[in-house]
């Protein structure tokens, strides 16, 4: 094997350019194939990423023991906020402010315009104190809203599938039988709040002519845990409460989209395939067409597993150039595309993981493609072979 | 192509292998019978004076001695992690496995009786000499598991809504 004589790297190269147009289409299917796999993980990441950017491991969500592990159907004392930062040791302080943030949050129908259609948006109603827990958020433009006004989200627009241009600063929303002015733009990192709309607390309760809030976010400080929070939502059984770990709540969200994820990571799986038998029906073809050459060369003295090397090397070549093609089309037209969900909207994330499926699929596709039909190549006979039409 | 169909086969299932491999979650703490500290808050007989969870409620006033027997539920996670600290309900009611065809897969929470839950269930705090609540998960300190029965010995606490929690002292923990 060590001396065994290996076509020229270039002989493969140049084969390639000898048919353009088969080599063109192979490129355009192959490429497909990969972007098509790159989207699909883009998906699944940019998923995975809003859910887990959007927990703060020292920040605890109290809400109502009947709302299950939905936020939006909760609804409790507005004076548990004043409580527990009263009954609680570890809240985080400073400057003596205390790191509790009550909070109201509901879906309801928005309005861009008096003419659009409602289209179902977030809305979270926030205090002053809400930005020191939401530690991702951070001001684009504008200014944190006065009575009447809101803060949107660098997803809203995606969220209510509408212009962005419909949510510059000044500009009114209306939800809630009211009109709110736009005062200023977040963005959250990628967290699920990017899609939100976030409004003055008091004035959503007025709006709604709610008393209520929907839950608390404590923030622990480095003494403070959960179970301290969980101990004081267990011994307080007339509020009904109960307290689950900010990142313990977007996991189980998580969870609640393992199906959709798998999904996703089958959906890859079948594209894959799809793509190792085009490029098998590819390759098989180039053999056929190629065997008066391929005898030529065994003729000529090199040995059937350099042929065999060499048309692997073409196939591979041709899939890694479809890989780089599909990633950097990825990058610059994929990577960062809003898709709305139920819980607000997403950036899809062409991220390392996703390039490195990507064109970890292309070379699947390049070398298992060339296989069978190097495998085929080196079962001709020369003298059969240099008969063939 | 026999060749093609096994590699693509097993490519594939090395990929849902590797896949599923990162798919661990990390399990509670399971009941393993008390430890070496926990022992120390076991009675060695059940007290017999022991009142369900409805009468403690309704009779005990703050710093009173009250020994009150009921089975751990009442939530879907009557623990508190880390702490040794749990719910227990009134035995007068009925977890969901105890009802003919009910299949609830936690009937521990006693969610076929919501309406009778808030007033039948009370929290219990296993705390030391100093009265802090034992910073150890309960399920590993005593060995607990979801609707056993136990029956406990403590000092009651109310707070200003008359919420009522047991600081136990020592445990019985019925077979």
């Amino acid at each position: 094997m060590l001396r065994m004589r290996l076509l020229p790297w270039e002989y493969g190269i140049r084969n390639l350019f000898r048919r353009p147009a088969r080599s063109g289409l192979t490129l355009g299917a192959l490429t497909t194939v990969v972007l098509l796999v790159l989207v699909v993980v883009a998906f699944i990441r940019g998923l995975e990423g809003s859910l887990a950017t959007s927990g703060d491991p020292n920040v605890v969500l109290v809400y109502s023991i009947g709302a299950a592990a939905d936020i939006e159907n909760s609804a409790i004392p507005a004076r548990t906020a004043a409580l527990l930062s009263a009954s609680l040791d570890g809240v985080e302080q400073r400057y003596g402010v205390s790191h509790v943030a009550p909070e109201l949050y509901i879906g309801t129908k928005v309005r861009t315009s008096a003419e659009a259609p409602g289209m179902f948006g977030i809305v979270r109603g926030v205090t002053a104190t809400t930005p020191l827990l939401r530690r991702q958020v951070q001001m684009l433009e504008g200014k944190w809203p006065g009575s009447g006004e809101v803060l949107v989200g660098k997803l809203t627009a995606a969220k209510l599938g509408c212009d962005s241009s419909l949510l510059q600063i000044g500009r009114t929303v209306h939800f809630d039988n009211r009109d709110w002015t736009i005062s200023g733009r977040f963005t959250a990192g990628g967290a699920a709040f990017e899609s939100e709309i976030w409004a003055p607390l008091e004035d959503m309760q007025a709006a709604l002519k709610r008393q209520d809030i929907s839950l608390v976010a404590v923030g622990l400080s480095g003494g403070g845990s959960t179970a301290d929070v969980e101990l004081f939502c267990k011994e307080r059984v007339d509020l009904e409460l109960q307290a689950v770990g900010e990142t313990a709540y977007y996991s189980a969200l998580q969870k609640h989209y393992q199906p959709v994820r798998m999904l996703g990571w089958i959906v890859v799986l079948l594209v894959a395939g799809a793509g190792v038998f085009a490029g098998l029906n590819t390759m098989y073809g180039a053999v056929v067409g190629r065997v008066r050459e391929l005898s030529t060369l065994q003729a000529v003295g090199f040995r059937r597993r350099s042929i065999a090397i060499s048309l692997i090397q073409e196939a591979t070549l041709l899939s890694m150039t479809a890989s780089l093609l599909a990633s950097a089309i990825a990058l610059f037209l994929v990577n960062g595309t809003a898709v709305r969900f139920t819980m607000g909207a997403f950036a899809l994330r062409v991220d390392s993981l996703a390039i490195l499926v990507g064109c970890g699929t292309g070379l699947l596709l390049g070398f298992l493609g060339a296989i069978p039909p190097a495998m085929k190549a080196m079962r001709y006979e020369i003298v059969e072979g240099l008969k063939a039409v | 192509m026999n060749e093609l169909c096994k590699l693509v086969t097993v490519s594939s299932l090395a990929t849902s292998l590797a896949m599923f491999a990162g798919c661990s979650t990390s399990a509670p703490p399971v009941a393993s019978g008390p430890s070496a500290e926990g022992a120390s808050y076991l009675l060695a007989a059940e007290p017999v004076t022991a009142k369900g969870v409805k009468d403690v409620r309704a009779d005990a006033k703050d710093a009173d001695d009250v020994t009150l027997i009921g089975r751990i539920g009442g939530d879907e996670k009557p623990w508190v992690e880390g702490q040794a600290a749990f719910v227990i309900v009134d035995s007068s009611l009925k977890p969901c496995n105890e009802r003919p065809g009910d299949n609830c897969p936690s009937p521990w929470d006693y969610c076929c009786d919501a309406d009778e839950l808030p007033k039948s269930k009370v929290m219990i705090k296993i705390v030391d000499a100093a009265g802090k609540t034992v910073a150890t998960d309960a399920r590993k300190l005593l060995g607990l598991k979801e609707l056993q029965t136990v029956v406990v010995r403590g000092k009651a606490k109310r707070d200003e809504a008359g919420n009522l929690t047991v600081l136990a002292d020592g445990i019985f923990v019925r077979k």
